[in-house]
C-alpha cells in the first residue's frame, strides 16, 4: 500500500508565515508550509482547523493578512485565481463546481486552454478521463451524472488546466467506500506520474491508503507533520480530533 | 458669494434629496426584499400623477385627497402586477426586468392611446418665499418634508414592527424564514405594493410641478436607477439614504454650473465609478464591513 | 452527430445552435439563393422594404450573442446603433468631397460605439458587478443621450460643418459609397450590402459560438466563478464580448443611415433601445438564427402597424414581450423548434421500436 513519493526534493510551494482572520477569528496564523516536488501529503485536522481557509489562501481566493506564497521561485501572493491557475496551481472545490447544464465533452473543451496550434494531446487527461470511466459519457449533460462521477469530472477539469501542483478539497466527500477506494488509487497514480498533489481530507481510509507525509492542521497552525504510522500513533493528535485540550 | 446665493444652493440641494429619495425609495424597498427590479417604476409613478390629475380636474377632490387615492391606487395595482407578474421570476432578475420592461411599454403606450400626448396639469400650491434676491417655492420644501417622513416611516416599520422583522428576516435568509413560518409570498406581496404606493405618491407629489404625459415617468426613473445601482440592495434605507445625500452633493453643484445634462452625466459616471470599487453599492459595502467584524469560524 | 463532419463543418454545426445537418444547409442555401435573386423579380419598393428589415440583423445578432451566449442583458444596443450613426453623419458630413470618406465615416462610427462600449466595459466586468446592474446603467445611458441630443437644435450644435440638428435630427447624410458604388437606400447594390453582411454576421457569429471561445463565452454565462478557476480573465472577455456587439450595433446603424439619410434622437431613445430585446426575447435568444427571424419578423410587424395604426405598435411589442416572457421564457421560436424536434425524435423512437 504505501506507494513510492517521486519526489525529487526541489521545491514547488512554499508558503511562509501565512496569517488570514475572519473578524476576531484567526482562521490561518503564521503558518509554514513547504512542499517538494512530486509530493503526494495529505492535510488533515479537526472542523476549524484552517484547512479550507489555506486552500483559499493558495488558489486566490483569499488574500492573506500577512505572509508570502512562492509558488515555482515566484512570489504569487498578489496574483488573482486565474492567473494562478495559468501558471499551474488549480483547484478542485469542496462542492463540485461544474457547468451543470452542459455536456462533459463542452465541460471539457472549456477547461483545455491550450491554443489551437499547438494542441497536443493531454495524456495525463485521457487515462483520467478512461480510468474513471468519464471518456464514454461525453455526451452526457453534466448535470446529470452520479455524485462520484462529478466529483472525478471536477477532477478531470483541472487535470485539463495541465497542473503542476494540484490542490484537492475533500475529493471523497459524499462518495461510497468503493468509490472512495477508487479516487485513492486513482489519486496515487496521478502523483506517480509526477504531479504534486496537497489533499484536504476528513476520510481517514482515503488518507491512509495514500499514505504519505501527512500534516495536521489545528488552530490555523501547523500541529505536527509525519508518516502515516507516526501520525497514527500519535496521542496529541487524537486528542485534538477528540476535543480534549 | 452672497449668503442667499449659499441659501440658493442649500436649497437645490435640498430639493434634489427629495427628489432622489421619492424617485427611487419604492424601487430600492422592492429590489431590497424582494430582490427584482421593477422596469416599470417609471410609469407607476406616471400612474401617481394621472389619478391625481384625474381625481382633481374631474371629480374636484381636494388635492391632498387625491393623491392619498393615487398613493392606494398605484399600491392596489403594484400588488396585482406582483401576484400575476413578478411572482414567476424570484429567481430571475433579469427576467424580471424584461418581463416588466414589458409592463412598462403598455402602461405608458395604454396611457397614451386612452388619454392622449398630455393632460391637463394640477395647479402648483403658490408658496413663495423669498430671502435676499432670491424668491423660493415652499412646495419642494414640502416635498423635502414628506420625503424624510417616508424614510423615517420605512425606517420605523423595518425596525420596530413585527411586519418589519419578518421582512428582514426575508431578507437574510428567505429559507430560513419561511421554516421559521414566515409567509414570505405574503411579505413579497406587501412589499411590492408599498414600493407601488410611494412610486404612485411620488408622481402625486411631484405632478404639480411638471408637465402630464405618458412618458413622464421617464424623468424620474433615470435618476432612481443610479441611486439605486449607487445604494445598493443590501439596505434599502441606509442605501438610499446615503446615495442619495451623496448624488445631490455631486448633481447640484454640476447642474446649477453647468445645466441639467452635466448633471446627469455626472451622476452616470459616478455611478460607473463606484460600482467599479463597491459593486454592491454604498449599503452592500456597509454590510461587508459589518460580516467581517461579526465572528467567522472557517474551517 | 458531430462525428458525421471533420473540422469547418463540425464547428459550423457545433451544439450551441439549432438548426443542423444536410437538411437544415439545403434550407438554407435555397433561402439564401432566393435572396439573392430577389432583385430579379421583385419591385423597388419591395427590396428597399427587405433591406430596411435586414439591415437590424447584425444589431439584433449582437445582443443574441451578448445575452444569450454571454447572460449579459443590454438595454444599450439602440444607444450605440444611434452614436454610430451619429458620428457617420458628422464625418462623412465632413467630407463630402472626399473620395472614401463615408468609408472613413463607417469606419469612425463602429470604432466610436466599441470604444464607448469598451469604457463603460471596463467599469461593470473588472467591478464583477450584479447582472441587474448592467441594463439598468445602459437604460441611463440611453435617457440621457436623447435627452441631450434632442435639445442640440440650433446653429451652435454643430461638428465642423454638420448640424446635430436636435430634436428632428441629422438630415443629409450622405449614404455609403465604396469606389463607384452607391449604397444608397433604393439602390439594388444597397440590397446586396446587406443581405451580404446578414449573412457573414450570422455564419460568422455561428462559427464563433461553436468555437473554444465560444464555449468559454457561454461557460462564463453558466458559471462565472468556474470560468475564472480554470484560469480565463473573465473581465477580459465579456468586454470583449460586449465590445462585438456594439460594433454589430454599430454597423446596422451605419446601415440605417446609409438607407434612410437622417438619423434622429429616438434611436438613441428608451423606446428604441427596447426593440432588440424584444427581437432578441420573442425569438430566443439562445438561438442565432431564433433571432434572425424574430428581427426580420417583428420589424416586418412594426412596420405594417406603422402603416395601419402607429400609435398601437408599441402596445403591441410591450405586450408580446409579456406575454413571450410569461409563458414562452425561452423564445416563441425556440421553444416551437424545441417541441418539434421533440416530437420527431419520439417519432423515430416509436419506428424504432416496431410502431407502424
Amino acid at each position: 500500500m504505501p506507494a513510492s513519493t517521486v519526489s525529487d526534493g526541489l521545491v514547488v510551494l512554499g508558503a511562509k508565515d501565512l496569517t488570514k482572520s475572519f473578524g476576531g477569528i484567526r482562521a490561518v496564523d503564521h503558518l509554514d508550509l513547504t512542499l517538494a516536488r512530486g509530493e503526494l501529503r495529505c492535510l488533515i485536522g479537526p472542523n476549524g482547523a484552517g484547512k479550507s481557509t489555506l486552500f483559499g489562501l493558495l488558489s486566490g481566493l483569499h488574500r492573506p493578512d500577512a505572509g508570502h506564497i512562492v509558488f515555482k521561485d515566484e512570489d504569487i501572493t498578489n496574483l488573482k485565481p486565474f492567473q494562478r491557475v495559468r501558471r499551474g496551481l488549480c483547484q478542485k472545490f469542496q462542492t463540485t463546481r461544474i457547468y451543470r447544464a452542459l455536456t462533459v465533452a463542452q465541460n471539457l473543451v472549456i477547461a483545455d486552454r491550450t491554443p489551437r496550434s499547438s494542441r497536443r494531446k493531454n495524456g495525463r487527461l485521457s487515462w483520467a478521463l478512461s480510468t474513471l470511466g468519464l471518456d464514454s459519457e461525453g455526451e452526457v449533460p453534466a448535470g446529470e451524472l452520479s455524485h462520484s462521477h462529478q466529483q472525478w469530472l471536477e477532477i478531470c477539469l483541472a487535470l485539463a488546466t495541465e497542473p503542476d501542483l494540484l490542490l484537492l478539497d475533500e475529493p471523497t466527500a459524499g462518495m461510497t467506500p468503493e468509490e472512495t477506494e477508487l479516487t485513492a488509487q486513482f489519486v496515487v497514480n496521478l502523483n506517480r506520474q509526477g504531479l504534486t498533489v496537497l489533499v484536504v481530507e476528513h476520510d481517514m481510509a482515503f488518507v491512509r491508503y495514500i499514505a504519505q507525509r501527512i500534516t495536521v492542521l489545528h488552530y490555523g497552525r501547523i500541529f505536527t507533520e509525519g508518516s502515516l504510522g507516526e501520525i497514527e500513533s500519535n496521542h496529541e493528535v487524537r486528542r485534538i480530533y477528540l476535543g480534549e485540550r | 458669494m452672497s449668503l442667499g446665493y449659499v441659501v440658493s444652493l442649500l436649497y437645490q440641494y435640498v430639493d434634489t434629496i427629495a427628489f432622489l429619495l421619492l424617485a427611487a425609495l419604492g424601487l430600492m424597498i422592492i429590489l431590497g426584499v424582494v430582490n427584482v427590479i421593477n422596469l416599470a417604476h417609471g410609469e407607476l409613478i406616471m400612474m401617481g400623477a394621472y389619478i391625481t390629475t384625474l381625481t382633481y380636474n374631474r371629480a374636484h377632490l381636494p388635492l391632498p385627497v387625491c393623491m392619498v387615492l393615487s398613493s392606494i391606487g398605484v399600491g392596489l395595482f403594484g400588488m396585482l402586477l406582483e401576484r400575476f407578474v413578478i411572482r414567476r421570476f424570484y429567481d430571475d432578475k433579469l427576467g424580471a426586468l424584461v418581463a416588466t420592461w414589458g409592463v412598462s411599454l403598455i402602461l405608458s403606450q395604454g396611457t397614451l392611446l386612452v388619454f392622449g400626448p398630455s393632460m391637463q396639469s394640477v395647479p402648483l400650491p403658490a408658496w413663495t418665499f423669498s430671502y435676499g434676491d432670491y424668491s423660493f417655492g415652499g412646495y419642494r420644501l414640502v416635498l423635502f418634508v414628506i420625503a424624510i417622513a417616508a424614510v423615517l416611516i420605512a425606517w420605523w416599520v423595518f425596525y420596530y414592527t413585527r411586519l418589519g422583522v419578518r421582512t428582514r428576516a426575508t431578507m437574510q435568509n428567505a429559507d430560513m424564514a419561511r421554516a421559521l413560518g414566515v409567509d414570505t409570498r405574503h411579505i413579497y406581496l406587501l412589499t411590492f405594493g408599498a414600493g407601488s404606493a410611494l412610486a404612485g405618491l411620488t408622481g402625486a407629489l411631484y405632478a404639480p410641478t411638471t408637465t402630464i404625459v405618458p412618458l413622464m415617468g421617464s424623468q424620474f426613473v433615470d435618476v432612481a436607477f443610479i441611486t439605486v445601482v449607487i445604494g445598493g440592495g443590501s439596505n434599502p434605507i441606509v442605501g438610499a439614504l446615503t446615495s442619495a445625500a451623496l448624488l445631490s452633493l455631486i448633481a447640484t453643484p454640476l447642474a446649477s454650473t453647468l445645466g441639467t445634462f452635466s448633471g446627469r452625466i455626472g451622476l452616470l459616471i459616478t455611478a460607473l465609478v463606484v460600482i467599479r470599487f463597491l459593486p454592491r453599492g454604498i449599503s452592500g459595502y456597509f454590510q461587508d464591513i459589518r460580516y467581517r467584524h461579526m465572528a467567522r469560524v472557517a474551517s | 452527430m458531430a462525428r458525421e463532419y471533420t473540422g469547418f463543418w463540425r464547428v459550423l454545426n457545433g451544439p450551441q445552435e439549432i438548426g443542423r445537418g444536410p437538411v437544415f444547409w439545403c434550407l438554407f442555401a435555397f433561402v439564401a439563393l432566393g435572396l439573392l435573386g430577389y432583385p430579379f423579380f421583385g419591385s423597388v419598393f419591395a427590396l428597399s422594404n427587405l433591406a430596411n428589415f435586414c439591415l437590424y440583423i447584425p444589431m439584433g445578432l449582437g445582443l443574441a450573442l451578448l445575452w444569450g451566449y454571454n447572460g449579459v442583458l443590454s438595454f444599450g444596443q439602440g444607444a450605440f446603433f444611434a452614436i454610430a450613426g451619429y458620428v457617420y453623419g458628422i464625418i462623412a458630413g465632413n467630407l463630402l468631397d472626399i473620395p472614401g470618406g463615408t468609408l472613413l465615416a463607417a469606419v469612425g462610427g463602429i470604432a466610436a460605439s466599441a470604444a464607448i462600449a469598451a469604457a463603460f466595459g471596463y467599469f461593470v466586468f473588472y467591478g464583477q458587478v450584479s447582472n441587474w446592474i448592467i441594463p439598468l446603467l445602459l437604460l441611463v445611458l440611453s435617457l440621457i443621450l436623447e435627452t441631450f441630443m434632442a435639445q442640440t437644435a440650433g446653429y451652435q450644435w454643430r461638428v465642423g460643418s454638420v448640424l446635430l440638428g436636435g430634436y428632428n435630427g441629422m438630415t443629409n447624410v450622405p449614404s455609403l459609397e465604396i469606389g463607384s458604388a452607391n449604397f444608397g437606400g433604393a439602390s439594388i447594390a444597397f440590397y446586396y450590402l446587406v443581405v451580404a453582411l446578414m449573412l457573414i454576421t450570422y455564419l460568422g457569429l455561428r462559427l464563433l459560438v461553436n468555437s473554444h471561445y465560444g464555449h468559454v463565452v457561454v461557460g462564463i454565462r453558466d458559471d462565472v466563478e468556474r470560468t475564472r478557476m480554470l484560469g480565463y480573465n473573465v473581465a477580459l472577455i465579456q468586454i470583449q464580448v460586449f465590445v462585438v456587439a456594439a460594433a454589430l450595433a454599430g454597423l446596422s446603424g451605419i446601415l440605417y443611415v446609409s438607407w434612410g439619410n437622417y438619423i434622429n434622437p429616438s434611436s438613441m431613445g428608451l423606446l428604441a433601445a427596447t426593440l432588440p430585446v424584444i427581437w432578441t426575447a420573442v425569438g430566443g435568444r439562445s438561438s442565432l438564427l431564433a433571432v434572425l427571424l424574430s428581427t426580420v419578423t417583428l420589424r416586418w410587424l412594426a412596420d405594417t402597424l406603422a402603416v395601419r395604426g402607429g400609435e398601437y405598435a408599441f402596445l403591441v411589442m410591450g405586450i408580446l414581450l409579456l406575454v413571450t416572457m410569461l409563458f414562452f421564457p425561452a423564445g416563441i421560436v425556440v421553444t416551437l423548434a424545441r417541441r418539434w424536434l421533440h416530437q420527431k425524435s419520439m417519432y423515430r423512437d416509436l419506428k424504432q421500436n416496431g410502431a407502424p
